[in-house]
Order: structure tokens, then sequence, then C-alpha cells
């Protein structure tokens, strides 16, 4: 196996969610040695995410299979005194640890940076709660898509003229990602010069950045920008456009008069594109409307990946809108193999993400699936901390760990009246599948 | 106090957003960077808005002066063998080089990796581009809105009955950057520890699918491609008396806080608002009781009221209301920045804080300010030698 660029480090992880499993998912990419630290009293609630309503029904969700790929799974009861004791002895063989947990958390625990400074004084520490541990607001909730809105980020997107929108599921990966930078930025310090430190990090400063333009804007000239959809601050035309077939489009940018010029000669040169109000870039951008209407004549009669083929041939930036299921079969991605098929020990094999960056000397891939719960429990605790089977046998006795999760409503135990539905919301179209998933095991149950 | 990444050398030939991006990061937790850009014209986004009072300023394009605080500016036209040369003294002594140029510029200028590496075999060198370096689109032509296109997001982004709709201001290329940052430092962590240097190939389209991660294994195992919804009920963005505020509340604990914010303990158990479902049935009219109650009232009473009730409601700020919100006033997010040429402003802070190295609130150069610091401090030219490279349009 070729080495990975951090395979000298290890992090102890009790990030739960998104945001901060899936940060230090990527860390675990590039090599760092991941123990993910759960609880049969408190599952990592992105298992009950589109996790399935049956007695291993927490293995199943697929958010938690992808951004838990790479890691150790433990389990440890970190309110029992045991349980502290071995996550200190973790952390004390660990270089990295990291939560986003609201500051209280932590603290309540009595795992602050200070204690765990004086278990291990290199320790890096990753704190990545949604507002930052200080502040008024430090131990406030938000979503992902209260995120999205405190970054301003809704109030700049929209159709023109229309009320604001957002993604709603694209704060905490964008959180993710500064706060694997944040713990790469202290390792290289640390690299350095053997000094470990705390890390503040809040999703909402870490997101608002990426708005820099129109908070410049603010700034400069006191101007609230307007929602402008898909079109560029200045240039035209820019926009999606239909294609022929149901729900397919092209985006198209264009970014110069010379593309301008390129894009009138790829749709044949109709009459239109040398009207006047089409002419210079500034009357063109006025009449954007028209325009578009203009080219969607064009576009609609074609399939999107045509258009592609035509526009990139002639040198204007197009490409196709893609849905999640064209994705696994796009020609570019499949030659640089993105997308990796991985076999789960619960759920079998199925496809998924890789790692966006490919390195020369130290190639990047998904050596191991999302942990089930508790997988590692002997490994990391016999072989990393030295415990006998004994030991953890009388700790599972106490419920510090274990691998099934305590009052699973679908256990084979439970009663009828704690079967609620757990699922939670995936976007449109998930809950729908998992609703008809459950009426399908219930048919089949009643005929068996 | 010593930054972060103190002492890291790192040469940038960077080109509108995301690989400016990346160095801005490095440059403000304290690397070395030395942007390289071209005699007279320099960085393309020089010349992209905003500008104070709109008026087109090589020097202060608000971007250009976001995206590029604490770097060295040098000119440098590497379309010159003298150019060139002058380029490749500099990476013998640097750590990284980090370009989002084309591919075919970069092989044509004598640039790629393969040829740096024998200037300086320890080199990590990166290189940000939208399709990566490898694959049968890797020339197409590209910009944020295609790769929102080719992600993924877009399909999913936006309202179900119209077009898909990308959100933000420059998103993909922000991405991309920073998965410039973290690859670039783990193969400068990993060179550290072998002596081994290697090239690190960022994908921007790549990239910005990662931030919906579980899309394709969602569709692998379930056979689902999720649609578009638009901004609606669980989620929901409102308007109080002085500003909007927005929300989401899918648990059942939320709509049971919900109520008892609202003061309509009655709706709870309603008939057809029991489950998420049957909510789902009803959103419009959920929603629109949430409108009446909230349209007299402050965004700060009812973000304290309902944070009180452990409910994800938060204030909706736009770009005037953000700089104002008492948390970052608190944490000291918003920095003032001082410019020769664009006077003090206010810049969005640091991505993170670190405890023990400091960020930086340093400014953005001057074209080819560093010039003489970098050809003469560091290059050992002479004065005479400058003036002679001016004059041959190498510098």
């Amino acid at each position: 196996m070729s080495p990975l660029p951090l395979q000298d480090v290890r992090i102890v992880d009790v990030c739960q969610f998104l945001a901060g499993p899936y940060a230090v998912q990527l860390l675990a990419s590039l090599g760092a040695e991941v123990i993910k630290i759960e609880s049969i009293q408190r599952l990592d609630n992105l298992r009950l995410m589109g996790g399935y309503p049956q007695p291993d029904g927490y293995e199943w969700s697929a958010a938690f299979n992808t951004v838990n790929v790479n890691k150790y799974s433990v389990t440890l009861d970190l309110n029992h005194p045991r349980g502290k004791d071995i996550f200190k002895k973790l952390v004390k063989a660990s270089d990295v640890v990291t939560n986003n947990f609201s500051s209280r958390v932590m603290e309540n625990l009595s795992l602050s940076y200070e204690v765990l400074r004086g278990v291990n004084p290199q320790i890096i520490m990753l704190s990545m709660p949604g507002y930052g541990t200080t502040g008024p607001w430090r131990n406030y909730v938000a979503m992902g898509p209260n995120i999205e809105m405190l970054a301003g980020t809704p109030m700049v997107s929209g159709y023109p003229n229309g009320s604001p929108m957002l993604n709603g599921y694209i704060a905490d990966p964008f959180a993710s990602l500064a706060g694997a930078v944040a713990v790469m930025v202290a390792l290289k310090h640390r690299q350095r010069t053997g000094k470990g430190q705390h890390i503040d990090l809040s999703h909402v400063e870490a997101i608002t950045s990426f708005n820099a333009q129109p908070i410049m804007d603010f700034v400069m000239n006191g101007r609230i920008q307007s929602r402008r959809g898909n079109r560029h601050q200045s240039i035209a035309p820019q926009g999606v456009y239909r294609c022929k077939g149901e729900d397919e489009w092209v985006a198209i940018a264009v970014s110069s008069e010379e593309e301008w010029a390129n894009l009138c000669d790829a749709m044949g040169n109709p009459s239109w594109v040398r009207e006047p109000r089409f002419s210079d870039p500034m009357t063109r951008y006025g009449n954007h409307d028209p325009l578009d209407k203009l080219i969607e004549a064009w576009t609609c009669q074609k399939d999107k990946h045509e258009v592609m083929q035509i526009l990139q041939r002639a040198g204007v930036a197009a490409a196709p809108v893609l849905a999640s299921s064209e994705l696994v079969s796009d020609p570019h991605l499949e030659q640089r193999e993105f997308i990796q098929e991985v076999t789960h020990p619960v759920t079998g094999t199925y496809k998924q993400q890789g790692f966006p960056v490919r390195f020369s000397k130290t190639p990047v891939r998904i050596g191991m699936p999302a942990p089930t719960l508790g997988q590692h429990n002997e490994y990391v605790f016999t072989k990393l901390l030295g415990m006998t089977i004994e030991e953890l046998r009388q700790l599972a006795e106490d419920k510090v760990i274990g691998t099934k999760p305590l009052g699973w409503p679908y256990s084979e135990e439970a009663g009828e009246q704690d079967k609620r539905l757990l699922v939670g919301d995936q976007g449109s179209g998930v809950r729908e599948a998992l609703e008809k998933r459950k009426g399908i095991e219930e048919e089949e149950n009643t005929t068996k | 106090m010593q930054t972060a990444l103190n002492g890291i050398k790192v040469l940038e030939l960077g080109d509108r957003i995301a690989g400016p991006y990346c160095t801005k990061i490095l440059a403000d937790y304290g690397a070395d960077v030395i942007k390289v850009e071209t005699p007279g014209l320099g960085d393309p986004i020089r010349s992209v808005g905003p500008f104070p009072d709109d008026k087109p300023e090589l020097e202060t394009s608000g971007l250009f002066l976001y995206l590029n605080t604490n770097k060295k500016s040098i000119t440098l036209n590497l379309r010159s063998p003298t150019g060139v040369k002058i380029f490749k003294d500099l990476v013998k002594t640097t750590d990284a080089v980090i370009e989002n140029f084309n591919q075919r510029l970069m092989t044509c200028l004598g640039l790629d990796y393969e040829i740096l590496k024998d200037t300086n075999p320890h080199l990590v060198m990166s290189s940000i581009s939208s399709f990566g370096r490898t694959g049968p689109y890797r020339d197409y032509k590209s910009t944020d809105l295609t790769v929102w296109a080719l992600s993924g997001i877009l399909y999913e982004t936006g309202d179900p009955d119209r077009e898909p709709l990308k959100i933000g201001s420059n998103e993909t290329e922000c991405v991309a950057g920073l998965y410039g940052v973290l690859t670039v430092l783990a193969a400068l962590y990993y060179r550290d520890g072998t002596g081994v240097g290697q090239y690190v190939d960022v994908s921007a389209w790549e990239a910005f699918h990662t931030t919906q991660p579980y899309m394709i294994l969602i569709y692998s195992q379930l056979g689902v491609v999720k649609k578009r919804v638009g901004l609606k009920w669980p989620w929901g963005l409102l308007p109080c008396r002085d500003g909007h505020v927005g929300f989401f509340f899918g648990t059942q604990a939320n709509w049971e806080s919900l109520c008892a914010l609202l003061g309509m303990p009655e709706l709870r158990d309603k008939p057809g608002y029991q489950s998420p479902l049957e909510r789902d049935e009803h959103r419009e009219e959920i929603t629109s009781i949430i409108a009446s109650w909230l349209k007299d009232r402050c965004v700060e009473e009812v973000f304290h009221a309902a944070q009180e009730l452990r409910l994800p409601l938060t204030p909706a700020p736009d770009m005037s209301q953000i700089i104002d919100m008492p948390q970052h006033k608190t944490r000291g997010y918003f920095v003032d920045i001082d410019h020769p040429m664009a006077g003090k402003l206010t810049y969005p802070g640091a991505l993170f804080k670190l405890s023990e190295t400091p960020w930086r609130a340093g400014r953005a150069p001057l074209l080819g300010e560093h010039n003489k610091e970098i050809y003469c401090d560091r290059l050992g030219y002479s004065k005479r030698d400058l003036v002679s490279l001016r004059e041959q349009g190498v510098i």
C-alpha cells in the first residue's frame, strides 16, 4: 500500500451529525488514523437520518456511511467515570481531538481543552460549534439552513426579482472543509514547533467569508446586491437553459466579447444576434430577459450534452446540469476514478464519492467503509491502550462500551409502542422512499 | 507570537478566485506568499468589482483586496525566456507553487510540474482547475456556474417548476481553494516528514460535488434522485418588522416548541398537524400562521425567545445587517484593514481562530509592490538590473 500524507497522525473524534464528522473524515482520507467515539446510550444522530426501521437500522444511513469512511468506531459512555478515564488515555495517545458540541457540553463533561491539555500538552483540539466557542450566542442552536442564512447567502440568492433562496444542505460541508483546513494548519505548526493548540471554528464565520464579494460591495458602496438568479454580475449572457427532455438543462456562461461571437457562430448566427439590443455588452446585459428566451429556443431542441459539445468546441463555457444518477456514469469522472465502490459490512456494496484531489505520490482512496457501531472496540482498546479482553467484558457489562444501542425502538425486544418514525428530513424523495420501504417491510411481515 | 505557517514559502500563479483564495488563507496564517502577476495588468480579478463608488481601478477591486491579503506582489512576464528563468530561480527556494492557470498555458510556458521538479526536487506543486488535470473534459472552459451544473447540486437547488438555481457568490471557487489549502499543507506535512515532494491536482468540479457528500450513495443505495423543493416548510425565511428570520423545524420536538413559541398549544395536536407528513400537506397554512405572528415582531425578540426553547430559528441578515451582528462584534470577526489606495475598509476576518498562533490582518499588495524586495534582496539583482528588466518588459 502506498503511503498517505497524514499516516502518522491520530485523531480522537467525538463529533456528531454532519459538519464535524465530515471534517474529520477529510483528514482520515488523507491518512490520519481516526477513532470515532459514540456511545450505546447516545448514537451519532446522523445514524438516525435515513436509518431504517429495523433491528440494525442505525447502520443504514447513507449520510452516516458517507461521512465516516476511513474511521474506526469505538463506543464509550463519557458520562461514566471509566469512560472518561479511557477517553483521556486515548487523548494521551493522540495528536488531535475534535468536537462540534456547543461549548458547555465539553465543559459539563469536564473534558474542556484546559483539562485535555493537562493530559497531553501537545494536543490539538478542534471545537466547531455553529457559532464558535465564545460570544453571546455560543450556546444557541443552529441547523445547516440557519448557518446558510446567518452567512447572508439566501439574501443574495434567488430568481431575479424573486424571494430569497437557499440550498439548505450545503453549509455543514462548507464548515467541514474549513474545520479540516484548521486542523491541518495546526498540525503543520506542531510539526515544526512541537506545540499544540485550541482551534475555535464558527460555521457562521467560515461561510460568511464566501460572501466577500457582496460584503465588500456593501462596505464600499452601501449597496445591498439584488438577487440575480444564475446571471453574472456584469457580463451577458449567462444562465441555465432548458434542453430537450423532461427537466433537462444546460448552463452557459459567456465571459468576453470573443466568447459572445463564438456563441453566435455556434448557434448558426441567427439574424437576431445582430440586433442593436444585443450589440454591445451593456445593452446586451440590459436585455438579458429577451436574450435568454432566444437562446433557450435554440437549446431546447437539443440534448444538453450535445449543447456542451457544440459550445465547448466553439470555446464557450457550457455544461449540462447533471443529476446524481448521471454523475455515476459520467465519462470524465469515470476516467478520473472519482466514484468508488465500497463494501459495507452490513449494507453491502454501493457507489460513493471519492476524494476530489489527486496526489502523485500519496494517492488517497476509501480504504475502509464507515464502521458499524463499536466495530473496533477490541482493536482500539486492546491494541492501542493495552487493555485485556476481561476488562472489556466488564466494561460491556457496565454498559460503558457495547455494539448495540440501548433503547433502539426497532430492536427485536422493543415493544410495538416504541416504533415511532425515526427518519429525519433528507430532502424530497428520500423520505418517501423510506416510507415506502417501511410499508413493504410491514407487508412482508404480515404475509409471513 | 509566531504565526502557524511561519517560514513556509509559496509562489502563486493565481487567476481570479480559487487559487488566490487558497493562498490568501495560507498567507493569513503566516505563509510567505509571493503573487506573480502580469506586468501592467496584474491578476484579472483586479478589474472585477466591486470598486469604491463603482470607479474601476487596478488597485481598488474589493474582491482583489479581500482575496490577496498578506501577500507580496511581483510582476513577471512569463512569456519571456528571462521571465521563466527568474521564475525558476524563485522556485529553487520555494516550498510550494500553487497555480490555477489553464493547463495548456502552463505547458506552453514550460512550467509543468515535471519541469519544475528538476529545478527543486522537494517542491510541492498544486494545480487548482475546474476539471482536474486528467480526463476527457480537462481542457474545457468553465466558470462558477458550469461547475455548479456539473456538481449535481444545481439540479437539486431552486424551485421545482423553474430552472435550477445557483446560490451565493463564488462558492465553487472558494471550495476548490479550501481543498487547495488542505491538500497542499498535507503534501508539505508529508514532505517535511519524508523529504518527498509531489504534484497535487485539485478538481473544482469534484470538490464542489463533495459539499453534498451523500448524494451518490443515496442514489446507489436507494435509487433516489433528490428533486428541487425550493424554500418551504419545514424550512422558512420570513419577514419580521425590522428584518428577516429563518428556520428549519425538522423534528417533532421542534414542532412542539414552535407551538409554545407562537402561544398556540392547541395547534400541537390539531388533526392534520400531527405527523411530519401531515404537516407537509398543510405547509402553506402553517407558514402563514408563522408569518402573521412574525410580521409585527422584531428579529432580536423572536430570535432569543426561540432560542430559549432550543428552536433552530435565527436571523437571516442581508449584508448590511451581517456586519452589526452582536456575535460577530463580540468575537471580532470583521476587521478594519487600511490600504494606501482604497483606504480603511471593513473585511471579513479569520476563517477560524487558533489559540497560540495569530491570524494576520494585513492588506493586499499593490501591483509589483515587492519587486525590489524579491528581485534585489532575495535574488540579488541590482537596481540597475531592475531598470533593464523593466525596459525589456520582463517586470
